[in-house]
């Protein structure tokens, strides 16, 4: 259906407000399921860990003292085995302290990113329930689309949270008991500006849950192609130049540095420069978690296609396969649950990345060198896209859920699969050039 | 996103793989994309190629790294983000930022702490160093 410049994107659609206080309980799920999960993993198994980590600090520190007694009057066998035997303990620790590490990381990344998850579900959902119900609908089927006004306060809300970040995180600092002075100025702007941020976030939420005709594109290069589409590619555009100064930067000074990989290929003689690579590609454990991330990415990139095929799937049929059946009852669960594994692997991702980590700053590799700084800054570039990826999956796991994907407006997922599809490229690049080069 | 035909020397080649197991391209680029992994991964572990005593050196392995990339990043693009079967448009736009990246590269490699007297003398036409290397 084309009228002008603009296509229906599916009919729209009425969301009363009871629909949109599920998001509130959901969120009161999810703030649960973080703090379960804290407890069980950082708090529970995290202890017990850590208490495994003491005694292996506490044989250390005994072999440490039998070596340097052996050291003062030993023989150069009882000196030889003293150093053995604290060299052991040493392994042990270290061991000790990186399983620590990973389960106390893993338990407190879940929580932080489920409390963010409830936030912006609760917030933004509340938001929207307590909007008067002509506000969800204004009962035309060919309303002309005006543009949002979302965007712009959602600028606005991070205007105001970046100016106050300094403040926030000195503010958030001291409370946990560290030597800063509180700045409640910052702080205050900073919270101000979040409200702000999920509120704008929570409006645009509304406006995409009502539906919309589609803006096409009148004039050229673009014409006759959605304007949401073009605007994503040239978003896009703008995103590889981002990371590519990334790789600029690291590209430039790993030319410049003796790299273990540099005296191996013969290139010079002396390392003087620990890359993340040289501390994590040596050994399958250390390469695992980045490998394991390799695999969720491609795999979500798949599951996106799915959630895709199966919107657009006119002729969709359940598998006959039970569990299959099972897992996909119907095309708009599929849709929901396909969306759903995204956000479970998404998740995994962001895990495994903090995991990974705290080891390499356990084992000293941290932003104060200028290998660290470009790492930490680029796979964390990295990572904070594949976070908002997930903070915009679950609105679509929402729609999927309530108004559903269908051939009408499955363009939403098409548009957003092409930014997840984009986070997945910059890492088919990260992943060879940070870990394994 | 259409349920098109790909044809074309790459594409048609993951078109006749679908074909031949009866699924369709994504599924034939999802199991290539494991499969490179697996291999990059791999390349960087063996120091010899297995079953053989021939080293794999440092510059193979960059090699492998950079051509696996390229494939892996053609998979991605043309067929879980549709510019094979888009508009070309679309495929001009996305590697519109390509001739920044070179002249990024150009760049890093005029500002290289080699470069001075490193580079090929097509990039470096009639310079004269001599007020540094003095």
């Amino acid at each position: 259906m084309e009228q002008g410049g603009e296509r229906m994107s599916g009919s729209l659609h009425d969301v009363k407000n009871e629909v949109w206080m599920k998001t509130v309980v959901i969120a009161v799920g999810l703030l649960f399921t973080g703090l379960l999960a804290y407890g069980v993993l950082a708090g529970g198994v995290g202890s017990i860990k850590h208490s495994e980590w003491e005694d292996a600090h506490h044989e250390l520190e005994n072999s440490e003292m039998a070596w340097n007694v052996a050291n003062e009057s030993g023989t150069i066998a009882e000196q030889n085995a003293a150093g053995k035997v604290w060299e052991d303990a040493h392994h042990v620790d270290v061991d000790a302290h990186l399983s620590y590490l990973t389960w106390s990381t893993a338990g407190k990344t879940i929580m932080v990113m489920f409390i963010v998850y409830a936030a912006f579900y609760g917030v933004a959902g509340f938001f929207n329930s307590i909007q008067s119900e002509e506000e969800h609908y204004e009962g035309d089927d060919h309303e002309e689309h005006h543009g949002s006004a979302s965007p712009i306060l959602m600028a606005g809300g991070i205007l105001l949270f970046m100016m106050g970040f300094p403040g926030f995180v000195t503010t958030c600092k001291a409370w946990l008991g560290l030597d800063y002075e509180p700045n409640m100025t910052g702080f205050m702007l900073s919270s101000i500006g979040t409200i702000i941020l999920i509120m704008g976030i929570g409006n645009w939420w509304r406006e995409d849950m009502k539906g919309y005709p589609e803006q096409v594109a009148t004039s050229a290069p673009f014409k006759g192609q959605d304007i949401r589409k073009a605007g994503m590619w040239i978003f896009l555009i703008s995103e590889t130049m981002v990371f590519a100064t990334f790789f600029s930067s690291y590209i430039r000074m790993r030319t410049g540095w003796c790299t273990q990989w540099a005296v191996d290929a013969g290139r010079c003689d002396v390392v003087d420069t620990t890359t993340a690579s040289d501390l994590l590609r040596h050994d399958v454990m250390t390469l695992l978690p980045g490998a394991i991330n390799t695999f969720a990415l491609i795999i979500s990139s798949y599951t996106i296609v799915l959630a895709l095929k199966t919107a657009k799937n006119v002729n969709w049929k359940k598998s006959e396969n039970a569990l299959m059946a099972r897992l996909f009852p119907s095309r708009k669960k599929a849709v929901r649950n396909y969306l759903l594994i995204t956000i479970a692997l998404g998740s995994l991702f962001i895990v495994l990345k903090l995991v990974e980590w705290s080891h390499l700053i356990a084992e000293g590799f941290t932003i104060d060198s200028q290998a660290g700084s470009i790492f930490f800054v680029a796979t964390g570039a990295h990572g904070l896209h594949v976070f908002i990826g997930l903070l915009i999956m679950l609105f679509m796991v929402f729609k999927a859920d309530t108004v559903g994907y269908d051939e009408k407006n499955g363009r939403g997922i098409e548009y957003f699969g092409l930014y997840w599809h984009f986070v997945d490229l910059a890492w088919v690049a990260i992943f060879p050039a940070f870990y394994l080069y | 996103m259409g349920e098109h035909k790909y044809t074309g020397p790459i594409a048609g080649t993951f078109q006749k793989m679908a074909d031949l197991i009866g699924k369709d391209v994504y599924f034939v680029n999802f199991l290539i994309l494991m499969f490179l992994t697996l291999f990059e991964v791999a390349a960087v572990f063996f120091t010899q190629i297995p079953f053989t005593e021939i080293d794999i050196t440092r510059g193979a392995v960059w090699g492998v790294l950079i051509i696996i990339g390229v494939i892996k990043g053609y998979g991605i693009a043309a067929f879980f983000m549709h510019l094979k079967g888009d508009p070309f448009i679309y495929t001009r736009t996305a590697l519109f930022p390509v001739l920044f990246v070179a002249l990024m590269i150009w760049g890093i490699g005029l500002s290289n702490p080699d470069g001075i007297d490193s580079l090929p003398a097509w990039c470096t036409p009639n310079w004269d160093y001599s007020y540094v290397t003095e």
